[in-house]
């Protein structure tokens, strides 16, 4: 069975962009969410397989997000998303529990090299 | 477990970590707190001490469990004194000697006259208590044993990886990467350590030791899935054994895993290609043909880039032995030397080093022997110059007179008062390179050995390269090797002669000129012709391959090359063009044949001798 993603992102032109590389792949997107606060719901909800959780958002930042869905699911598969310079940020969030990042400007190879890796 | 197999690699390895060892003891003797400097004895005695004990090398594991000993309790005090230094030297010798023990099949000498030296530093007593300390596995008693032993081992892994350099975010990178191993078991140790990592900035190794059940394998295919891993070693420490080895004969190369997967990509679109190229010419089509043979001729070209690359190991690994010689030299003479070593780094053909290593510590001899004073610097350094790699040898001593050069020469019959007078300075420094030279009124235990300048130039010369030696009175000598990257596949000129071609290898030109007629005059029997305001005897080509010489044309073609430090220009019915070629040994008993340099088959078939010009005019004298 396809496994099952959620995206994360509050640019439009970002979700689908992951979306057209994804599901070209193979990948069901089962939800996406525009901020930090909406992604944790929607993974409550939906339970997908993996999460691209961009960093800086609305609401609540990706890092917050991604603690608040660990707390809740310790198994939880999140890739973090983030552009150059954020390597600080995405240092937290790996030392937080997340389990990959994918850097912005996406490149489709280098995007499902990490969703290979992390969910197999 | 049969261990045979890893005894190669085993004297590869213990012989690069006695060598960083000696260099490393030179290194902590002239900063005694050099705590680092300390660590990293303190390790490679370390390293030695369990590869030896898994191969079963007891002696050899004992003395380096001992120095290890003793290394750690200087690691406590944070430095080393200078006797200790002499005794951990000592120390180091007889574990070379241990090592060629084993090499030799023989049993490993006695560690007695070394551990009752009374040298040895009081900090470092070794007892019978903590000698039994080592840990060494037990060894199987039969055959039989030696598969059954638990499935799921504890063991160390070593793993040292490098990201690409386009990687963005290497820290975090490595973060993820030090993550994923930490989920295969434990870690040990990791540089750069997390903390650092966690600082961020431009980190792109890792080094780290893991100790996991999961076999080497598996930890790398997991990092496999790292497409930013530029480079990858994964390695387990040898168990043991004392099987003796059958094939201790065989020279082993370490080749880095990256790339044997390049080599096994490059095979697959090799084979691709082929039914590419198969398919094309059963359907006729030319145009795929041609764009099959395009793409041919790009992946044997890098197939050859890579095969070349296995080929290559660091300058560093024949400069290693230096720092320990010239302390030692520099004792014995009672002089003040530093070494320095720069561009070590770059890399050559394993081949050219091995060949390199004796002329290398002749120069170096020969510096501190003849060049410095009683204080001085010898740099040794590396660096890129187009396709080839200079490496010099340089010392800030006395320099060399040429006046006294060609008086010596003259006097030990070597050239005339004649050819003296006509010599210029620079010509003259190269007379030391003649057969029976040498200006060393007596003969000192470092450079009085029987090597001389001559085979030093002979073994440059016989690798392709050019040996240059310039020098200034007071200021010092330079030594420059001239040196092809490798020397199976070489850049020749080829030349047309009656018909023919022959090749020179690009390294022995140093210019092709047309000369007008006019231009050339003679001297005595000599013609010569001006080249740089400087008078270069013609020599022809055809005479000295005793071929019919035409009447001459308006212009010759010359070839100035260098022949025994001496300029000369060869002339040539005319050039047809470069190649890269591929070197073969031509078979017995062509190959006694003076002047052959080797052969080489040119693309469309046609054999072609290298010539050594050397040889060729040496025969005809």
């Amino acid at each position: 069975m396809a496994s099952r993603v959620l995206i994360v992102d509050d640019a439009l032109f970002m979700r689908n962009l992951l979306r057209d590389i994804l599901s070209g792949a193979g990948y069901t997107i089962v939800g996406e969410a525009a901020d930090g606060l909406e992604g944790q719901k929607k993974y409550l909800e939906l339970k997908p397989d993996l999460v691209t959780m961009d960093i800086v958002m609305p609401e609540r930042s990706g890092i917050e997000a991604l603690q608040d869905i660990l707390a809740r699911d310790a198994e939880a598969t999140v890739v973090m998303c983030s552009a150059l310079g954020q390597e600080s940020m995405v240092m937290e969030a790996l030392q937080k529990g997340a389990k990959d990042f994918i850097v912005k400007p996406f490149q489709a190879d280098q995007v499902l090299e990490v969703v290979r890796r992390v969910i197999g | 477990m049969d261990m045979s197999k890893y005894k190669a690699l085993f004297l590869t390895e213990a012989g690069e970590h006695l060598q960083k060892m000696a260099a490393q003891l030179v290194k902590v003797e002239a900063e005694p707190g050099n705590r680092s400097g300390i660590d990293a004895l303190f390790r490679e005695a370390h390293s030695i001490k369990g590869m030896a004990a898994s191969m079963g090398y007891l002696r050899m594991a004992e003395l380096a469990h001992h120095l290890e000993d003793s290394l750690d309790q200087f690691r406590q005090l944070g430095q080393i004194s200078a006797e200790a230094i002499d005794y951990l030297l000592g120390g180091v010798d007889l574990l070379e000697l241990l090592l060629e023990d084993i090499d030799a099949d023989r049993e490993e000498r006695s560690l007695e006259d070394f551990l009752n030296s009374g040298q040895r530093p009081p900090a470092a007593r070794p007892s019978a208590e903590n000698l039994s300390q080592i840990p060494v596995p037990t060894l199987p008693d039969s055959p039989a044993d030696s598969g059954s032993g638990p499935a799921a081992e504890e063991k160390k892994i070593e793993i040292r990886l490098k990201l690409d350099e386009k990687v963005a975010s290497p820290a975090a990178r490595l973060l993820v990467i030090l993550h994923r191993l930490a989920t295969l078991g434990k870690l040990l140790h990791s540089e750069p350590s997390q903390d650092q990592i966690l600082r961020g900035g431009v980190v792109r190794h890792l080094n780290i030791v893991i100790e996991t059940q999961r076999p080497e394998k598996e930890i790398q295919s997991c990092l496999k899935q790292y497409s930013e891993i530029a480079s990858l070693e994964v390695a387990a420490p040898v168990a043991r054994s004392n099987v003796q080895d059958a094939t201790s004969g065989d020279t082993t190369v370490r080749v880095g895993t990256d790339l044997l997967d390049r080599f096994i990509s490059l095979t697959g679109e090799l084979i691709t290609n082929r039914y590419m190229l198969q398919s094309a010419a059963g359907e006729k089509d030319w145009g795929a043909m041609k764009e099959g043979l395009g793409r041919l001729a790009r992946l044997v070209k890098d197939l050859h880039h890579q095969v070349l690359q296995v080929r290559m190991m660091p300058i560093a690994t024949v400069t290693g032995r230096l720092p320990r010689l010239v302390r030692d030299l520099a004792r014995k003479s009672d002089k003040e030397v530093r070494l320095e070593l720069e561009g070590t780094g770059l890399e050559l053909d394993r081949a050219i080093l091995e060949a390199l290593a004796d002329p290398l510590i002749h120069l170096v001899r020969n510096a501190i022997d003849h060049g410095i004073d009683r204080q001085g610097v010898v740099t040794v350094r590396a660096w890129r110059q187009r396709d080839q790699v200079m490496l010099q040898v340089a010392d800030d001593g006395k320099g060399m007179d040429p006046a006294q050069l060609r008086q010596t020469a003259v006097k030990k019959g070597l050239i005339s008062p004649a050819q003296a007078e006509a010599m210029r300075d620079y010509d003259a420094l190269q007379l030391v390179c003649l057969p029976g030279f040498s200006t060393a009124t007596q003969v000192t235990d470092t450079s009085g050995r029987g090597v001389g300048m001559d085979v030093v130039k002979a073994a440059v010369e016989k690798l392709g390269g050019v040996l240059h030696i310039d020098a200034a009175l007071g200021r010092g000598t330079r030594f420059t090797l001239k040196l092809p990257l490798s020397v199976a596949i070489i850049k020749v000129l080829l030349i047309q002669v009656e018909g023919k071609q022959v090749a020179l290898p690009i390294t022995r030109v140093l210019q092709t000129i047309e000369v007008a007629r006019n231009q050339i005059q003679t001297s005595g029997k000599q013609r010569v012709f001006s080249h740089h305001e400087e008078l270069l005897p013609l020599i022809s080509l055809r005479k000295i391959l005793n071929l019919a010489i035409p009447k001459p044309a308006e212009f010759v073609s010359v070839v100035v090359t260098e022949v025994l430090g001496r300029k000369i220009g060869l002339v040539v019915d005319s050039f047809a063009g470069q190649a890269e070629v591929f070197v073969q040994k031509v078979a017995s008993p062509v190959d006694r044949l003076r002047g052959l340099g080797g052969g080489t088959i040119l693309g469309d078939g046609r054999i072609v001798f290298i010539l050594d010009i050397q040889g060729l005019l040496e025969r005809r004298r």
